[in-house]
């Protein structure tokens, strides 16, 4: 009787320590990195920005060319129904800008650059080289840390502007095929309802998700421990960390965004 | 094209594989069960609660969009729910679902690969495949349709209350069937079964081939959760374009 008086005074105890666990870790290694964005390895960031934007290109535009298909096959069937077909275009974009394309963007990166990065820190605390960076007094999180977290958010930055060009061009050929909109007909719509702020609106989220996909799995793959299970297992939760993150920031900063942002 | 090839080429080889190896050796039912725990009921927090989230933020995107076009937010209630639950929820669903279980499969796969446990097995004549990767098939495919489910049914209550709450309106036309068909849910359960079998196959084909040490579990985890992932925005494709072209 005891026991099930307490259960849910517990439950919440003890999830309020992981929270404000977690949120103490992203703290420290978002104010260290900051700390030492003066002092930045420059070699290092080259490599991250090689290995996670330049290396993560084909997978994005992959992604955004199949989330422009999907918007058009599915959406499609509606904008015919509601006499809305020569605003598909518009439809299409927006919904690409402002939810899809960041979203799935930063999914997609959340798997690749999340469990990378989660996997190659972990590897190098399991290991004990941070600590042996430490003891020839060299600091890890400029030589290490900082340029990745930096690297990371430019990068998912960076791609999302292409990948929303490339979402928004497959819409209209997926239109052209689908509904034969002409292609013209769907760029108009484009230009005519969209204005800058709904990329910048696209654009914003996605540098947040880079910048949460990065600070989850640095502080994620920094505090792995116990051999090559460890490794693994930090790659695995940085994955569904930084998912969790990017869902639930997303719900957070667009209404907020898209007040700030609506012409 | 040889990506392509490679994402949707070696987990089918691999099903053929396992296939082959289940009906020689059997499945242990045991073990279906405990991947059924550990892939299904351990991701449906995380399935549940991602799609909540989205679906209040679609319903807030649409809601920017209903006002531009027609004023009126409520029209685009039953069209919105027909889209969620036809499209947006199996899409989310699975590529959480991919996420989780395709970092969790290829992450143990990797690291019993690496510490030879996999040879081990074989060494003992028992067969990896049969072993290891039907019963994660099996409970994959069982599990991605019933989390799919339970996205689609947080999603819509999120999205009900968000309309009722936030923008004072009928949030009850969010959960109105009248434009929702069979096909629409055939669909949807089609891409979460086809989607469940693909995932666990694409990360284990990457675990059991991981080579060198704890890098190369790492690096086994990325391809790993990057196929899943890819190969599930693909699939998603491909399903949506048979029923369309199928009239269905």
């Amino acid at each position: 009787m005891k026991q099930a008086l307490t259960f849910f005074p517990r439950v919440l105890g003890r999830s309020l320590v992981v929270v404000l666990r977690g949120a103490g870790a992203l703290a420290l290694v978002a104010t260290r990195t900051a700390l030492h964005l003066p002092r930045l390895d420059r070699r290092e960031l080259t490599r991250a920005l090689v290995h996670f934007g330049f290396r993560s290109l084909p997978l994005a535009l992959g992604v955004a060319a199949l989330t422009g298909a999907i918007v058009i096959l599915q959406a499609g069937a509606y904008a015919e129904r509601f006499g809305l077909r020569q605003y598909s275009g518009w439809a299409g974009g927006y919904s690409v800008l402002w939810e899809l394309g960041p979203l799935l963007l930063g999914l997609m990166m959340a798997a690749r650059i999340g469990a990378r990065n989660a996997a190659e820190l972990a590897l190098l605390k399991v290991n004990g080289q941070i600590e042996g960076l430490r003891g020839i007094s060299l600091d890890p999180f400029t030589l290490i840390v900082a340029p990745r977290v930096v690297a990371t958010t430019i990068s998912v930055a960076a791609l999302s502007t292409l990948t929303f060009l490339f979402a928004v061009i497959w819409e209209s050929i997926a239109a052209f095929f689908t509904m034969r909109l002409p292609i013209r007909v769907f760029f108009s719509a484009f230009a005519d309802m969209l204005w800058w702020g709904d990329f910048l609106g696209g654009g914003i989220k996605a540098l947040i998700f880079g910048l949460a996909i990065s600070l989850v799995s640095t502080a994620v793959g920094l505090s792995a421990s116990g051999g090559a299970r460890g490794v693994g297992r930090a790659a695995a939760t940085a994955v569904v960390l930084s998912c969790f993150t990017i869902f639930a920031l997303d719900f957070f900063i667009t209404p907020p965004l898209a007040r700030l942002l609506s012409s | 094209m040889s990506f392509v090839a490679t994402v949707v080429g070696r987990p089918m080889l691999m099903l053929w594989r396992t296939v082959k190896a289940v009906r020689r050796r059997g499945i242990s039912w045991r073990e279906v069960m405990v991947q059924l725990n550990e892939l299904g009921s351990a991701s449906s927090w995380l399935v549940g609660s991602g799609l909540a989230f989205f679906g209040a933020v679609m319903v807030t995107i649409a809601y920017a969009q209903a006002r531009k076009a027609t004023g009126n937010i409520t029209i685009v209630g039953p069209a919105y729910f027909q889209l969620l639950v036809r499209e947006l929820a199996p899409l989310t669903g699975v590529l959480l679902l991919a996420a989780r279980a395709g970092a969790g499969t290829s992450a143990e796969l990797a690291s019993m690969t690496v510490n030879e446990q996999v040879e081990a097995l074989e060494l003992s004549a028992a067969d990896p495949l049969a072993e290891l990767v039907a019963p994660r098939v099996v409970a994959s495919l069982i599990a991605a349709p019933l989390l799919i489910l339970i996205g689609t049914v947080t999603a819509t209550l999120a999205a009900v209350s968000t309309v009722t709450f936030v923008f004072h309106a009928d949030g009850t036309t969010f959960m109105d069937p009248s434009f929702l068909t069979v096909s629409d849910v055939v669909c949807a359960f089609v891409k979460a079964a086809v989607c469940g079998l693909f995932i666990p196959l694409a990360a284990s084909a990457r675990g059991l081939h991981a080579k060198g040490g704890a890098a190369g579990v790492g690096e086994a985890v990325t391809s790993g959760v990057v196929d899943a992932c890819m190969g599930v925005l693909l699939l998603d494709f491909l399903i949506a374009l048979g029923f369309l072209l199928a009239g269905f």
